[in-house]
């Protein structure tokens, strides 16, 4: 039996303060399907995905509806396209991408990762084939999202990588002008990627996991702002430590919601558990953000003095709760700050709280990166590698993962506003200093040597 | 030893299970389960007693009546079947059915009617007052077994119906949902 209390703050969490389920990814993986005959590698591929699949949307629906907790997203992760098709030329990497989204299609979810390659040490002909294939491949499909992992704690930055994602990402964005450089929301480029995110649009199954696996990402900013808000009104007089307790009890209930629907999923589609993503992912709703977070805790925005620690402190009551709620935490689990997607930061952005750098900055202390920033279209290429290669050695040397998916609108420039639709948002395209000069520092190449505490062994 | 259930209404003060259970003591009987609950200020308790063989249910009642005298006190007993052991069945999945809005009389009738003609149980009716002055703050909620062999789309699709009609606001949820998030 449950008391009143009980009942009202469940009913609350999913009334008011928009707690779901944000994504139920189904992993599968691939490399039994290799094939040097495209043919036969997209029918097996195709076999392979449906004969997993199909009943993955109807599954999460029901078991959502059974809890009257929505399952926001369902998706497909699959193993990285760059291994498991490693025979075939970039123009046989774009017809895999179009048999991909449609797949994806057919089983109808609305996005499937793993058209991925991991380069973080050197570039095999299959990474090679791939990379050249994104812009193409991301611009003329819909469903389908890539990463590129160019950085590791234990081997280093890959330059070469660096500068060549930064092409591609110029290239797709002017590939997909129409819509504002779409194509480049749909790809990450990561120092030291999870094998098991279940969020997009980094999400791609690792070699090391099962035939397959399902991953939850859980949310609920809109829960910890209220949480916090509710324990404010009462104690005005709290302190941040007391503060960061509640955060963190807050994370731990969220998360078991998260474990009990990814569990009876799994059960129903007889497919292993994986891990419980505990990132705290906002929408671009009101009451749905991160920013807000910052809000509530005292802050005039996202951005201004305090935001690098009121984020810390936060990542990391958001990690305690999530590890005491489940013994099978992974993915990114943490503080997702993507300036589009949070209404709340992209107007931090537009009314100049927030800078690129403060919010590189931020990244030290959070999960992903520079995530969803629009920026002018005229960036050079070696602009936006300098950028990528700065947060990837956040992430090498700090041994986190960082990400960026930086989006160069065409012909728009800093402060105008673009639109990506849905769940992508809105923003105001960030400044970005200096951002068309050609310094030649990423167009040496090589690989910036792992830092010195990669030496564990 | 037989089995007979005691309830106690009252209007609630200091010292009525003392009274109560010091009655049952001297006449040897054993306490085995005991529930009590407090709706404003009325008292409500349930007392699961075995008693000696030498004891007949109306003994126990017309004892019970003159040890509670003058306190005001509503006495009732009555014989426990055995049928059954009060345990959830095998196949039971408990749900909670929530309803948000407007006070309105008939509001437990008709639902009650509707989960009463698909063969469902409620084994649970609790009223919640958030407080204030807020008109749609009245919270139903009214926890029920499912079974296997219950229509359970045709009676939550009704539930979901009736609440329309009523304007309320209504949640249908598994109880694990409530015990992943209050139970840790």
């Amino acid at each position: 039996m449950f008391n009143s209390q009980e009942i009202i703050s469940t009913i609350e969490m999913v009334k008011n303060e928009h707690l779901d389920v944000r994504a139920v990814t189904l992993g599968i993986n691939l490399f039994d399907c290799i094939s040097h005959d495209l043919t036969v590698f997209k029918r097996n591929v195709r076999a392979k995905i449906l004969r997993n699949a199909s009943d993955l949307v109807n599954v999460c629906n029901s078991v959502g509806d059974k809890y009257g907790i929505e399952v926001v997203n369902k998706r497909i992760s699959i193993s990285p396209i760059a291994l498991v098709g490693a025979p075939f030329s970039a123009l046989q990497m774009v017809e895999i991408a179009h048999t991909l989204n449609d797949i994806a299609r057919e089983v109808n979810i609305d996005f499937l990762g793993g058209f991925s390659a991991l380069v973080e040490k050197g570039i095999a002909p299959g990474d090679r084939a791939l990379i050249e294939a994104l812009p193409e491949a991301l611009a003329q499909t819909q469903r389908l999202c890539a990463s590129v992992n160019v950085a590791t704690t234990r081997s280093g930055i890959n330059m070469d990588a660096v500068l060549d994602i930064s092409r591609a990402i110029k290239r797709a964005s002017l590939l997909s002008a129409a819509d504002d450089g779409l194509a480049c929301a749909k790809l990450c480029v990561f120092a030291n990627i999870p094998q098991d995110m279940p969020f997009m649009a980094g999400a791609y199954l690792g070699v090391g996991e099962a035939d397959a696996v399902i991953n939850v990402g859980v949310s609920g900013p809109g829960v910890v702002k209220k949480a916090i808000e509710r324990a404010i009104e009462e104690h005005p007089e709290l302190d941040l430590g007391q503060i960061a307790e509640i955060i963190k009890n807050t994370a731990c209930k969220v998360t078991r919601v998260g474990e009990l629907i990814g569990r009876e999923v799994a059960q129903i589609l007889n497919i292993r558990f994986g891990v419980v993503d505990l990132s705290l992912a906002p929408t671009p709703t009101v009451g749905d953000s991160i920013g807000e977070i910052f809000q509530s805790l005292g802050l005039t925005s996202i951005g201004v003095p305090g935001s690098t620690a009121a984020l810390a402190m936060l990542n990391d009551a958001v990690k305690k709760g999530g590890a005491f709620a489940s013994s099978h935490v992974g993915g990114l689990s943490g503080a997702f700050i993507p300036v589009s997607e949070d209404l709340n930061i992209a107007e931090a952005a537009a009314n100049g709280y927030l800078t690129i750098e403060k919010l590189e900055a931020m990244t030290c202390v959070c999960s992903v990166g520079l995530d969803m920033v629009p920026v002018a279209g005229d960036i050079s290429e070696e602009t936006l590698a300098g950028i990528i290669a700065d947060e990837m050695a956040i992430g090498m040397i700090n041994n986190k993962t960082t990400a960026t998916r930086i989006i160069p609108v065409p012909g728009k420039r800093a402060g105008e506003k673009v639109s990506f639709g849905g769940l992508l948002g809105e923003a105001t395209i960030m400044n970005v200093p200096h951002a068309t000069n050609r310094d030649v520092f990423v167009t040496r190449g090589g690989r910036i040597p792992a830092p010195i505490h990669s030496l564990k062994n | 030893m037989n089995k007979i259930i005691i309830t106690v209404l009252g209007k609630d003060r200091p010292g009525i299970i003392a009274s109560v259970s010091k009655s049952l003591y001297q006449m040897d009987c054993n306490l085995q389960n005991v529930n009590q609950m407090i709706l404003q200020n009325q008292f409500a308790g349930f007392f699961i007693v075995d008693h000696p063989d030498s004891l007949t249910i109306e003994a126990i009642s017309q004892q019970l009546e003159k040890d509670l005298a003058g306190k005001n006190l509503k006495v009732h007993a009555d014989v426990v079947e055995n049928r059954g052991n009060g345990k959830q069945k095998i196949d039971e999945e408990t749900f909670l059915i929530t309803t948000i809005g407007p006070d309105q009389k008939g509001l437990v009738a008709r639902f009650t009617e509707i989960i009463a003609s698909y063969g469902v149980n409620v084994s649970n009716l609790t009223a919640i007052f958030k407080g204030g002055d807020e008109p749609t703050a009245n919270i139903m909620s009214y926890q029920i077994a499912i079974t296997s062999d219950t229509d359970q789309t045709g009676l939550f699709k009704s539930l979901r119906q009736k609440a329309s009609e009523l304007g309320l606001d209504i949640t249908i949820q598994h109880k694990n949902i409530f015990k992943a998030i209050n139970k840790i």
